[in-house]
């Protein structure tokens, strides 16, 4: 027995020094990456940033607490619009927009919540997938505020004097993402992340021990909120125009496949996921007239071949080096 | 002294009664054994103590507060621990991070302290695992704190699920068939286990199980229920020489 146990001791030794070392090397790379790529890998490489994050809340409420939620494109879009809304029309500086934007969507993600006390499985992602629909047509019907079908289109903003270009926005997402990691990482090993994984094992036990089954979703569906509308406040001003369409269903899917991809309950997972889910298929471009076609079969060959996500893998193979 | 008060507490399912007009006391310190043929309405009674099914009529009470009013998670915060007859724990976790989500009442810091790290989460942090370090200790498990569940033998997955009930500051214990899937040592040391916790914590234990020798062994009384009627409670010796409680086992006709 006490053997086993130091045996299982030096591999989570090892596999966090990895996992640390992994981090370290990655953050270099992002650093130095805008010096590499030209304008449109450093859009990529952004938009990878911005997905991350969205994965990163999406991650703890579906691979941590269990939830499905396929109604992330709307949060994401709350997001965006609310901070460009801020940020354009009402003159709040840039940072702050992107805070309270992000404030006022957890508290829509609170609201979305309240079936999800009720609701399991497919039954909660069908309820999730209406709240979606109505968010999208809630921001595309509020034209004095949203502008409905003509879009917004914003100019770069401005943090203390500086116009943020292509480059401030990528070091700004790459740092909101390290943040955004670093938090994720503290819930998901502290009280709340326990507390979410015996949810997501069964409600009954998590009532018997003490843990109220019901307010850890809505804190869940708050944070998973919280994320998505970070990460909508820094595309909109990736992309500098946004429309109603951007938001939909669709995209709400690309999510949840990037968390499952990457790997559910995993922090490097959403990561990986993100990654691979916006840059593969730029990496298949040259492939002629079949790049979705190529695209599509990976998943497949992913989920058949590592159903515990990318991040599976590179665990796996973390520990037999 | 506290006292488990379960009054008159009937349950319906639908036009089935899953229990009727059940009463008795459980003081703490002492162990009850809830025993009956399967269908008995055992594990209905237990779901009614710990919040997970509300009475249709009467009530549970732990001194002067009523319990059937309240959720589940209010339920165990008023100290009352419950272990399954199948552990649920996180696969995944080590036994120590399983045993740390039962700190969950007690850790008591917020959101912001967790994401932000601040001091007041290290120092809670600190406090629950010494005190996962001790019920370690109780169970004899100190060396397998680090083992995920995965790789753990049933038995200790139980003893796990009760450590968990141990870390809530309980004073009553709901054990639903405990030593279902243990093999005799583990029995034996379960047994002697749950004594010390009577004797060292003075927990007031209500056990359904269907081992009649561990039962009659361990219990200072049993209930004894049948169709959803309390129809025995008392010494073990006596009750199970009750005709009421060997037809009710037997069958009407022995």
């Amino acid at each position: 027995m006490s053997a086993a146990t130091d045996m299982e001791r030096t591999q989570r030794q090892a596999t966090s020094v990895g996992a640390g070392a992994l981090l370290g090397l990655c953050l270099a790379a992002a650093c130095a990456a805008p010096f590499v790529l030209n304008g449109y890998g450093l859009y990529v490489l952004t938009l990878t940033g911005v997905f991350a994050l969205v994965a990163l809340g999406l991650n703890l409420l579906t691979g941590y607490a269990g939830q499905i939620s396929l109604c992330h494109a709307a949060f994401f879009g709350v997001g965006a619009y609310a901070t460009a809304i801020l940020t354009q029309s009402a003159g709040v500086p840039y940072l702050l927009s992107l805070l309270v934007a992000a404030l006022f969507t957890a508290c829509v993600g609170a609201v979305v919540a309240v079936p999800a006390m009720r609701l399991k499985s497919l039954y909660l992602a069908i309820a999730t997938l209406g709240f979606g629909v109505v968010l999208q047509k809630i921001i595309f019907e509020w034209r004095g505020l949203t502008n409905g079908g003509g879009g917004l289109a914003l100019s770069p903003p401005v943090i203390a004097g500086y116009e943020l270009r292509a480059m401030g926005l990528y070091y700004l997402t790459l740092a909101v993402v390290t943040l955004g990691i670093w938090g994720a990482w503290n819930v998901s090993r502290g009280r709340t992340g326990r507390a979410l994984l015996i949810i997501k094992e069964s409600e009954i036990a998590a009532g018997a021990l003490g843990i109220p089954a019901a307010r850890y979703k809505v804190i869940a569906f708050a944070i998973s909120a919280f994320y998505a509308a970070v990460a909508g406040g820094l595309f909109a001003y990736l992309v500098r125009y946004i429309h109603p369409e951007n938001f939909s269903v669709g995209l709400s899917i690309a999510f949840l496949s990037m968390v499952v991809i990457g790997g559910l309950g995993t922090i490097g997972g959403s990561i990986v996921g993100a990654a691979f889910y916006v840059i593969v298929p730029e990496l298949l471009r040259g492939i002629k007239d079949a790049p979705g076609l190529v695209f599509g079969l990976l998943l497949v060959v992913v989920m058949v071949l590592m159903p515990q996500g990318l991040w599976g893998l590179v665990r796996r193979l973390g520990r037999r080096s | 002294m506290a006292r488990l008060s379960i009054e008159e507490v009937s349950v319906d399912f639908g036009g089935i009664h899953a229990l009727r007009d059940v009463t008795f006391e459980l003081e703490s310190g002492s162990i009850v054994g809830l025993i009956g043929p399967n269908g008995a309405g055992k594990s209905t009674l237990l779901n009614c103590v710990s919040g997970i099914t509300r009475p249709s009529r009467g009530r549970v009470r732990l001194d002067e507060k009523v319990l059937s009013e309240l959720p589940p998670a209010s339920v165990a915060g008023c100290g009352i621990g419950r272990v399954f007859q199948h552990p649920e724990l996180v696969a995944d976790l080590s036994v120590q991070e399983n045993l740390l989500i039962a700190c969950h009442r007690s850790l008591g810091y917020g959101l912001v302290s967790e994401l932000l790290k601040l001091p007041n989460m290290w120092k809670a942090e600190r406090d629950a695992a010494r005190r996962v370090e001790e019920v370690l200790g109780r169970l004899g498990l100190s060396d397998s704190a680090e083992l995920t569940i995965r790789n753990l033998p049933y038995g200790h997955r139980k003893l796990v699920d009760l450590g968990r009930a141990l870390l809530m500051d309980i004073r009553f214990l709901l054990l639903d068939e405990p030593i279902a899937g243990l093999n005799d040592a583990e029995v034996a040391k379960l047994r002697d286990l749950l004594l010390r916790l009577r004797e060292e914590l003075g927990l007031g234990i209500l056990v359904v199980e269907h081992n009649m020798p561990f039962v009659s062994r361990l219990c200072d009384r049993l209930v004894v229920l049948d169709l959803g009627r309390l129809i025995a409670n008392g010494a073990p010796a006596d009750v199970l020489s009750a005709p009421k409680v060997m037809a009710s086992y037997l069958g009407e006709d022995a």
